[in-house]
């Protein structure tokens, strides 16, 4: 208990709850608001000013059709939404696994962060490589 | 008071982490990629504030140095994207405009010749006492209007003859 206590207590794990709860977030806001009525209210600020849609647009409607499983219609609305779905969705089990291992295992601290920031990198480029090729592109 | 000035900075350098993983992920998406500049700032003042209260007290500084090096590639990359807008917006209207000209030049070109097929033109020419007049119509509408009118019209029991002669 005491163990769990410090554990809970240190850096890694209050980084990776709050993150959970930052994806968490991101669900929920992918759950409430209906694919069907159109009412998200982050508007694309790239189509407001170029006037032409961006390689992001549709990522809220992709998402909440996916948590609906309307997986075709998500692709229809971006073809990248699933990737980026399962990064999220890899993360939040990602964090709530690697703040188990952590507490029950605090020896094992400083290998489980480096294999963790390898990991999450490595998913987060492959997830973010278009929308990364799109922004070098014109930069 | 030794552990609380050992641990000084720590909780403004998790703060400084969350916020500058947050505006990364943020500033890879175009979407929403400029308004990560704001979460960006945050982080760095956080992490500024953290690793000063750090250094006066002698204490860690890997997060806040984590969440400071996060923080100001995040806000870069934000940053970024008003350039690709910018490039965007701007390959976007000289790829237009040469399109939206002669788009332009057509439809004009098409309401001069709907025009000019139902016009009546008079053509006056006068030389002293001598005068010609021209007045040509086409009529065209009339004649459309004549063979729609036809068209309609049941011809399967109409009498047709015809008659050719010299």
């Amino acid at each position: 208990m005491n163990n769990r206590k410090m554990g809970l207590s240190e850096p890694y794990p209050v980084i990776n709850i709050a993150l959970a709860g930052v994806i968490m977030l991101i669900l929920i806001y992918s759950g409430i608001y209906s694919p069907d009525a159109n009412s998200y209210p982050v508007a694309c600020i790239h189509e407001k000013i170029t006037g032409e849609e961006c390689v992001s647009c549709g990522l809220s409607h992709s998402f909440s059709l996916i948590l609906r499983g309307r997986i075709e219609e998500a692709y229809n609305w971006n073809s990248y939404g699933m990737r980026i779905f399962l990064f999220f969705a890899g993360q939040l089990i990602m964090r709530i696994f690697f703040t188990k291992i952590y507490i029950n295992h605090p020896e094992s601290g400083k290998q489980l962060i480096i294999y963790d920031i390898a990991g999450s990198s490595a998913l987060f480029l492959a997830a973010f490589m278009p929308f990364l090729i799109y922004i070098f592109k014109f930069s | 008071m030794e552990e609380s000035k050992k641990n000084s900075g720590q909780s403004l350098g998790i703060a400084s982490l969350i916020t500058a993983i947050i505006t990364f992920v943020m500033a890879v998406i175009p979407c929403v990629g400029m308004l990560a500049i704001i979460p960006g700032i945050i982080s760095i003042v956080l992490a500024a504030v953290g690793l000063s209260q750090a250094q006066r007290d002698d204490s860690p500084r890997g997060i806040i140095m984590a969440g400071l090096i996060i923080g100001v590639v995040a806000t870069m990359i934000s940053f970024s994207q008003f350039f690709v807008a910018g490039k965007f917006a701007k390959n976007l209207e000289s790829d237009k405009w040469p399109e939206k000209i002669e788009d332009i030049v057509n439809d004009v070109q098409d309401n001069v010749i709907r025009d000019l097929e139902d016009a009546n033109v008079n053509i006056k020419v006068e030389d002293g006492d001598d005068k010609v007049e021209i007045n040509v119509g086409t009529g065209k509408s009339d004649r459309k209007k004549t063979l729609e009118e036809l068209e309609g019209a049941d011809t399967t029991k109409a009498n047709v003859s015809i008659s050719i002669g010299k």
